[in-house]
């Protein structure tokens, strides 16, 4: 168990998502680096999907209320347990008292913007609609629908799943699946239903350039500031429905990223799409920070996946062999 | 296991650059090292066990690789050292990481020590009792 000594720092409770909710105008939610939370449960030994506490913003701290394992992905953000330094992209085991205090997020090989803490068998809190992850619109799932706060408390799903001594971890998947352009963080995007709107020198700006992280910028959606984009003529449109990846032109030409929370449907013409693959590098994205787009196909889209689950796969297989030899030695 | 294979055995770990080489079956155990002050001090359990330095640093232990491995002074994401030469280290504490696939494993000082030497350069591939880190313990 984990009890919450942060004041309202918007960390949240999250899983893979609530897929297959669209249907009733519920949006997937899930958290907004899928790939870090999954590491951080296979770390453990849990499914890829349990629940996790995601960390927007530092320092945030926890106490352990029992003695227990953990595992940090997602930004290394100088972690300490009581004053022992922990390594990012680590698993651990913390005695009951003990603090875990996240620091500010490092810039070093991959500059990113939050933090998962998992513990054995995922957080413990209700699945509504198959999903553990927070509805932050609809005030359900996650922990009691909300943000956490201050003495929030969170129990683990299972005991104990035991850290090898010394702990492991893993190499982060920004490092092994790198994807920049000049120096700046990437991701790939399928042009959407709109895309043909746009003139020709708007669309190629829109590859061209680096778009700025604007400060409103959340787990709903990313608002991006750079050249604006112009329709040739004027689109209008009824609300349909989109997901999280959709790039939305409101009338303005500054692109909004639609993210985890988006809402289920819209009316702004669709320019692009991030693919599935890539939400997790954008997610990691800081505000402030600059980023660009890459022009993709459905193939690339759907190997881009596949690659993500075949690093996936190896972890899980390391991991457990790894497991398995220390349990035996 | 026929005798005259230990030669061949020994060979290949030369090549591969492993400095021990322990093999279990019923009836059998064998344990080869290529410096027999190695082999002496690895532990039952294999793991990162310090050996008694011979020669002038009679109070410096090695710490040996606990596993076969990419050995790095850092971690991946980090840029400065874990433990550069001279650095107060606590037992227990990781002072280089060994990289094997997506798997980084800590290699831990065994008791509290300052560090003295670095053995084999970062990003190097080491074998199971590769004798990595040198220690002073306190």
């Amino acid at each position: 168990m984990i009890e919450i000594l942060s004041a309202s720092a918007l960390a949240t409770v999250q899983d893979l998502g609530r897929l297959g909710a669209l249907r009733w105008g519920v949006g997937t939610s899930g958290a907004m680096d899928p790939l870090a939370l999954a590491a951080g449960n296979l770390l453990l030994g849990n499914d890829v999907d349990a629940a996790a506490v995601e960390v927007p913003v530092f320092p945030f701290q926890v106490r352990f209320t029992e003695d227990g394992a953990f595992a940090l992905t997602g930004a290394d953000c100088a972690a300490r347990l009581d004053d022992v330094p922990l390594l990012p992209w680590w698993v651990g085991e913390a005695r009951a008292g003990q603090v875990l205090t996240l620091g500010l997020p490092r810039a070093g090989a991959w500059r990113a913007s939050r933090a998962y803490l998992c513990l054995p068998g995922g957080i413990d809190v209700p699945a509504v609609l198959g999903s553990r992850s927070t509805q932050l619109r609809g005030d359900f799932g996650g922990h009691e629908g909300r943000t956490l706060r201050q003495g929030d408390v969170l129990r683990a799903g299972a005991a104990e799943s035991g850290a090898p001594v010394g702990g492991f971890g893993l190499v982060p998947p920004a490092l092994v699946l790198p994807l920049q352009v000049d120096g700046v963080p990437a991701m790939r995007v399928l042009p959407a239903a709109e895309y043909a709107h746009y003139t020709e020198a708007s669309r190629a700006a829109f590859w061209a350039g680096e778009w700025k992280i604007t400060s409103q910028s959340d787990r709903y959606g990313y608002r991006l500031a750079g050249t604006p984009l112009e329709a040739g003529a004027n689109v209008e449109m009824r609300s349909h429905g989109i997901v999280p990846g959709v790039i939305q032109v409101p009338p303005g030409g500054q692109p909004i990223v639609q993210m985890r929370d988006a809402q289920p449907s819209g009316g702004y013409p669709k320019l692009g799409t991030v693919i599935e693959a890539d939400l997790w590098r954008l997610g990691q994205a800081p505000i402030g920070s600059r980023v660009r787009f890459i022009e993709t196909t459905w193939d690339e889209a759907i190997s881009a996946l596949d690659q993500m689950q075949a690093w996936l796969a190896n972890v899980q297989r390391l991991v457990a062999l790894y497991r398995r030899q220390q349990a035996r030695s | 296991m026929r005798i005259d294979s230990l030669q061949q055995l020994s060979t290949w770990l030369d090549d591969a650059g492993i400095g021990l080489l322990e093999l279990r079956g019923p009836g059998v155990l064998l344990r080869l090292g290529r410096d027999a002050a190695d082999a002496a001090a690895v532990g039952e359990r294999g793991a990162a066990v310090p050996h008694q330095e011979r020669g002038a640093q009679s109070r410096g232990v090695a710490v040996n690789a606990p596993s076969a491995g990419v050995f790095l002074h850092s971690h991946p994401m980090q840029s400065s050292p874990l433990a550069p030469v001279g650095t107060q280290v606590r037992a227990g504490a990781p002072i280089g990481l060994l990289q094997i696939g997506a798997l980084l494993l800590p290699v831990c000082a065994p008791r509290a020590a300052v560090v003295t030497g670095l053995r084999v350069p970062h990003g190097t591939v080491v074998g199971y009792g590769t004798p990595l880190v040198d220690l002073d313990p306190d």
